[in-house]
């Protein structure tokens, strides 16, 4: 139920962005339709994917690491 | 005009924690820990804008300045203090509320102080008075990583300290006042890097996570709101618009959610999660135009808010459970709920929910919140902590100490033991053939001197011995005979 909420809230912005006032923009990517969306979501994904994959392949370590 | 000083707000907290184990004894602890905190926070409102001036061996220095900038600072911290020191009322060691009030005070006298030497002398008491807290846990982890703590906050006082030195070589005034990026030289710069190791900018940021995760569950409360807090504030008193501080404010913000995402004990999440945030506010100070000044307080006073909130939260598991490693955790809002709760309250917070303190109110702002939401939804799972810590650089100073201390054994007490070998062999029989040479002469020479007046003194003593009897007649008749010999000389002569 909760899901379908953010579900609906996130499609209500994105269709809410087709409508909103682009007159005051600070920034070119506030001209673009779905820009921050967009950024958002990439934004956090590639985010993830980069710290996991770089933990996993060099900065890991036991936790007792300066113990030994 | 000294007596002035006794309104500074850090007086009344170095004062309350000296009554604290009085207050104790008369089970009086915990109004004195609501009452002292609350005071500080209704006084503030009634500072003067310049007051305890003192002159101390030819310096001015000026204990309290308050301008819109300082009351800022002192609202929120002296709030916190409030808010930290209740967080804090269940614990009944004394000492844990002196440190955490001391340091209290170090951060109020920093924040209203007037000159350098001021704020270096509440600088250090920062630094000295928050290791406690983390010393106060009593595991061994926790007494290192205080060591390291102390010894990176001393070398950043160094730093500051002889930044001022030199400063004071090059204009004759120690007040601290904003610096200009067109007059800064390597002085100024000095003074800037000793700030910046306390707002934990890259790559002297490492402290942070080392020592705030190991710090007891009420301390790591107040560590979190006032030592990077301080230096944001003196960052953005003396250098406000330094471009440098833009760009690794900005390095520092993904730096620490870069860590935060892939660390798995609470409070270091926690922990980096302070080194992202304080870089927005590092960065603000940087760009230094009135708006971004106005920003980097509002955000710094927002984030001493919840990030306090998020400690408590965490501190509250840590407390019940015995447990911050977010692999060993699970399913507690069953038993936990109002943790839960004010939790997912600070979180939703931190991330600038509408309606919550980290709100900007920004049409951008629900696109952005929305749909990073979505991101991490989506991968949760590929999220999933493992129970390892991630290198950082600590290691500089962690495996520096490690090569310090082998050096120290191996070259240095290798050497060391040459040295006595060749003592041994070489040195020792020259000594002891000096030795012999001076005990030829001291028996021979000045024995012989000595020995053979005291041998001459004997030998008269023993021939005088001869003419004592004891008898009385005998030495009567001796007189007598002396005076007769001594009259006939007198008479005939």
């Amino acid at each position: 139920m909760l899901k379908w909420l953010f579900m609906a809230i996130l499609v209500f912005c994105l269709v809410f962005d087709f409508f909103a006032e682009r007159h005051h923009a600070h920034f070119w990517g506030d001209h673009l339709i779905e820009f921050w969306a967009v950024f958002g979501l990439v934004g956090c994904l590639g985010m993830i994917v980069f710290c996991k994959g770089l933990s996993h392949v060099w900065l890991e370590r036991d936790t007792d690491h300066y113990d030994k | 005009m000294t007596s002035s000083i006794f309104m500074h707000p850090a007086v009344l907290f170095i004062v309350g924690a000296m009554l604290l184990p009085l207050f104790k004894k008369y089970n009086a602890q915990k109004i004195w820990l609501v009452a002292v905190p609350l005071l500080a926070f209704l006084q503030i409102r009634y500072l003067p804008s310049s007051f305890g001036c003192v002159e101390w061996l030819g310096f001015k220095m000026q204990f309290g300045r308050v301008d819109q900038l300082t009351i800022v600072f002192l609202h929120v911290f002296t709030l916190m203090a409030l808010i930290g020191s209740i967080f804090g009322l269940h614990v009944k060691e004394s000492g844990q509320h002196a440190s955490a009030w001391l340091y209290v005070a170090g951060s109020l006298g920093t924040t209203l102080a007037g000159d350098y030497l001021v704020v270096f002398i509440f600088w250090e008491l920062m630094a000295f008075a928050s290791v406690f807290l983390v010393w106060y846990r009593k595991q061994k982890r926790s007494i290192e990583a205080g060591y390291r703590y102390l010894l990176v906050h001393t070398t950043g006082g160094l730093i500051l300290l002889g930044g001022i030195f030199l400063h004071y070589q090059r204009v004759h005034d120690l007040s601290f006042v904003a610096i200009s990026p067109d007059t800064a030289t390597l002085a100024e710069y000095l003074i800037m890097v000793g700030f910046m190791l306390n707002a934990a900018v890259p790559p002297i940021h490492a402290w942070l996570p080392d020592a705030y995760p190991e710090a007891t569950v009420t301390g790591a409360v107040f560590m979190c709101a006032f030592t990077t807090k301080t230096a944001v504030y003196v960052l953005a008193r003396g250098f406000a618009g330094f471009e440098a501080l833009a760009i690794l404010g900005a390095i520092m913000t993904l730096y620490g959610v870069f860590y935060a995402v892939i660390e798995n004990d609470a409070r270091r999440i926690l922990a980096y999660h302070i080194v992202s945030q304080v870089g927005y506010m590092v960065c603000g100070v940087g760009i230094g135009t009135h708006m971004a000044i106005n920003g980097a307080c509002a955000h710094a006073y927002a984030h001493i808010l919840y990030k306090a909130l998020l400690f408590m939260g965490i501190g509250s598991v840590l407390e019940m459970t015995g447990r911050s490693k977010l692999s060993e955790l699970g399913g507690l809002y069953k038993y936990m709920p109002f943790t839960m709760l004010f939790t997912v309250i600070g979180g939703i917070s931190i991330s600038g929910f509408p309606l919550t303190s980290g709100s900007y109110h920004l049409a951008e702002t629900f696109h952005l919140l929305g749909f990073t939401a979505l991101g991490f939804y989506l991968m949760v799972k590929y999220l999933t902590p493992h129970d390892v810590s991630n290198l950082d650089l600590d290691w500089f100073y962690r495996r520096g100490a490690g090569w310090f201390m082998w050096t120290a054994r191996n070259p240095v007490s290798a050497s060391n033991e040459w040295i006595s070998n060749v003592y041994k062999n070489v040195g020792l029989r020259f000594t002891m053939a000096l030795a012999r040479a001076l005990s030829w002469f001291d028996w021979e020479g000045i024995d012989w001197a000595l020995d053979g007046s005291a041998r001459g003194v004997v030998k008269g003593g023993e021939q005088v011995r001869q003419f004592q009897t004891g008898k009385l007649q005998q030495y009567i008749g001796g007189a007598v005979a002396a005076l007769f010999i001594i009259l006939i000389v007198v008479v005939f002569i």
